[in-house]
């Protein structure tokens, strides 16, 4: 019995999204997507769009082969942008109404009058929901799979993780979106906060960012700080040698000699007060970003992670080391994109270094299942109140 | 062993709203049993602690032997919500087998059974159109053939009539009334009386959360039923004298041209006949009289008198 509730559940999920017509619309805007990537190009000459070529005399084969051309604009616009923004946003638009379609009156009653407990009934609808992402992402790696083997020349099976991948980002919205379809029974405000919800991981994640940036640059301050202070005191004791060598040791405003050996140092060298005040700034700015950015972390932490979940996908389709390694292929000439990396203009490179670092270090069980974590708790408190309410 | 046995169900929504009082109630195997009320006697909340849509704040009582609220015996109970929605992207044949499906009937039953109800509800030739299209009466024709999809021992309708033109609702009540040929026993949640006294076996009239009267129809009517006896003339006062003394210890009412007396026993309305034949009195006819349900209903409505007027939701009740 639980294998033919389950199969109709899906059947039925499948026939609402194809009555759907944003989910033809979608579709179709995937298939024009692949197409407008299939219609891009790169020969000798430049980049090229259908059969017009651009010429370019930096931009062409000579620096970049097909299959990286065809690598970086999927992981450029396809990922970051297509998968990650507007087919979720579209997706959300879709899903947002199962939830307050399936408790609206009339239809729950019938639903609940079957031998199927409410939590199986809840998770799955929930899962056939994921179905419509998985369609969608499915046609997309596909098509971009075929472009990227017949015009790149270069088969990439890794592109197809793009499936789970994106799925596994997408129900991380699509819980908190389910969760608040029951409680206000609402498709728009579902959607609304969802995106709202959505935009607040993006503000999470971009504060944690500024925040661990801060903290790198406070403790590189501090680092630098403490060399700075060093070579003070040491040019302030070869002066100090110096002016007691000439018969000139530093006096104070009296006239009379300086009998303590720190005054005597300051003496001889004043810039070393300064470089000791930055110090004590430096030390007093360390802990309070520590402590910020341990606020930071944790809140991300219980958060879900939505860009280092689609983020995945890159580092498992080209890394920026097989680029650099590529591109110096091609092009004959040692490339390496990460000598500019990105971040604030005024940020210090060396702390946006170590953000970056921190960031890559992070594993994929954290990032994964700090997420599941998240979206097993909404999915819990979903359950409860799915099963627990009057309809 | 009894289709529904209630007893003390009670039900109190949030905000302290008592929807049901402490039902007591009883559906014998193989009856079409009717529960008729006033909007907001908590009729469908009864209906929905049944299908476990509702939770009861306190229930004692079996529906098909087991328990108020096991989820496998569902699968033995057709459903017909009130206001039921099916899903507009779903054609007519394809609502029957999901709902089907969900109570656990095989794939080839499915095929099977979908074309034999379609056919019985008179919906064939719209099987394989969206329900989205349909008509508020064809929805309640494929709702009906949806609730006997799993072969029920138990079907409950709430309004099955409601939208249904007279040709329909005859339909319906030969559809019931094979249902209880076929064994089946049949709830029916109905506002209108008359179908209700048509086809049910039992009724149980339900107000503000309580159930006041239960038992058939010839029970409830018990001491109610009698015979009017008209007159070709107007009656006198010396008739209704002469009338009384023939009719010892019986409720006799008068009217104009008619006097009722209130006894089921056909031999103690023959004195009356007699006497007033005796006297040259010209009668027109005599006719067995019984209350309707609705007389019932209102009766018991009125009697309540908590209640202010009949038919009325509370405030802050749900239906």
């Amino acid at each position: 019995m639980i294998l033919t509730q389950t199969v109709a559940l899906f059947v039925d999920a499948y026939r609402e999204l194809n009555a759907r017509k944003l989910f033809w619309i979608t579709m179709a805007l995937n298939i024009l997507a692949v197409a407008i990537f299939a219609a891009l190009g790169i020969n000798a000459r430049g980049p090229s769009f259908l059969h017009w070529t651009f010429d370019n005399e930096f931009f062409n084969t000579g620096l970049i082969s097909k299959e990286l051309f065809y690598k970086l604009q999927f992981t450029t616009w396809g990922i970051p942008i297509w998968l990650s923004w507007v087919a979720t946003i579209l997706a959300l638009i879709s899903t947002a109404g199962m939830f307050p379609d399936l408790i609206s009156s009339g239809v729950i009653e019938t639903m609940l009058s079957r031998p199927i407990s409410r939590w199986r009934l809840f998770l799955t609808k929930y899962l056939a929901g994921l179905l419509f992402v998985a369609m969608q992402v499915t046609v997309f790696s596909l098509g971009c799979f075929l472009v990227i083997w017949l015009r790149g020349g270069s088969a990439e099976p890794a592109l197809f993780l793009a499936i789970p991948i994106v799925v596994l980002f997408f129900s991380y919205l699509f819980a908190f979106c389910a969760l608040l379809g029951l409680v206000t029974r609402s498709t728009i405000a579902a959607l609304l906060l969802t995106i709202l919800f959505w935009f607040m991981v993006f503000l999470t994640n971009t504060a944690e960012s500024m925040v661990l940036l801060q903290r790198e640059g406070a403790i590189l301050r501090l680092e630098d700080a403490k060399r700075n202070v060093e070579n003070q005191e040491t040019f302030a004791e070869r002066r100090l040698e110096q002016l007691e060598r000439n018969g000139n040791p530093p006096t104070d405003a009296n006239g009379e000699l300086i009998t303590d050996q720190d005054a005597r140092m300051l003496a001889a060298n004043p810039a070393l007060k300064m470089s000791r005040e930055r110090l004590a700034k430096a030390e007093r700015a360390v802990p309070t970003w520590k402590a910020w950015a341990a606020r930071a972390v944790a809140l991300k932490t219980v958060l879900p992670k939505t860009q280092e979940t689609i983020a995945l996908l890159e580092r498992n389709l080209i890394s920026r080391e097989e680029i650099n390694r590529l591109m110096s292929e091609s092009s004959g000439v040692e490339v390496n994109l990460d000598e500019q990396p990105d971040g604030p203009a005024m940020a210090d490179p060396r702390a946006q270094q170590r953000v970056k670092e921190i960031v890559h270090a992070r594993s994929v069980g954290w990032v994964v299942g700090t997420s599941l974590g998240f979206e097993a708790i909404v999915l819990a408190a979903c359950v409860l109140i799915f099963s627990r309410r009057d309809f | 062993m009894s289709a529904i046995q209630l007893t003390g169900v009670e039900k109190v929504y949030k905000g302290r709203v008592h929807a049901l009082r402490g039902v007591d109630l009883t559906v014998h195997p193989g009856e079409i049993f009717g529960l008729l009320g006033p909007n907001g006697a908590g009729k469908s909340t009864l209906v929905k602690i049944l299908m476990t849509v509702i939770r009861p704040t306190k229930c004692q009582g079996t529906v098909l032997g087991n328990p108020v609220g096991d989820r496998q015996t569902l699968a033995r109970i057709g459903y017909l919500p009130e206001h039921h929605r099916f899903p507009g992207y779903l054609k007519g044949r394809q609502v029957l087998e999901f709902f089907a499906a969900m109570s656990g009937v095989p794939r080839q039953t499915r095929r099977k059974r979908s074309s034999q109800l379609l056919e019985l509800v008179g919906m064939s030739e719209w099987a394989d159109k969206k329900v989205g299209g349909y008509s508020k009466g064809m929805r309640q024709r494929v709702g009906i053939a949806q609730a006997l999809m799993n072969n029920p021992d138990l079907v409950l309708l709430d309004e099955p009539t409601d939208g249904v033109d007279p040709v329909g609702r005859r339909e319906i009540r030969t559809i019931l009334a094979r249902m209880k040929d076929e064994g089946r026993a049949v709830f029916l949640n109905s506002h209108l009386l008359s179908e209700l006294e048509m086809v049910c076996d039992r009724v149980a009239i339900m107000v503000q959360g309580k159930v006041l009267r239960q038992g058939t129809i010839e029970e409830l009517t018990e001491g109610k039923r009698g015979y009017a006896i008209s007159g070709a003339e107007p009656f006198t006062e010396e008739h209704h004298t002469l009338i009384r003394s023939v009719t010892d210890g019986l409720e006799v009412t008068f009217e104009s041209h008619r006097t009722t007396v209130l006894t089921s026993d056909p031999a103690r309305i023959q004195p009356v006949i007699d006497a007033l034949r005796a006297r040259g009195v010209v009668l027109a006819a005599v006719n067995p009289m019984r209350p309707t349900l609705e007389d019932l209903f209102m009766e018991t409505v009125a009697s309540d008198a908590s209640h202010g007027r009949p038919g009325a939701a509370r405030k802050g009740v749900r239906p």
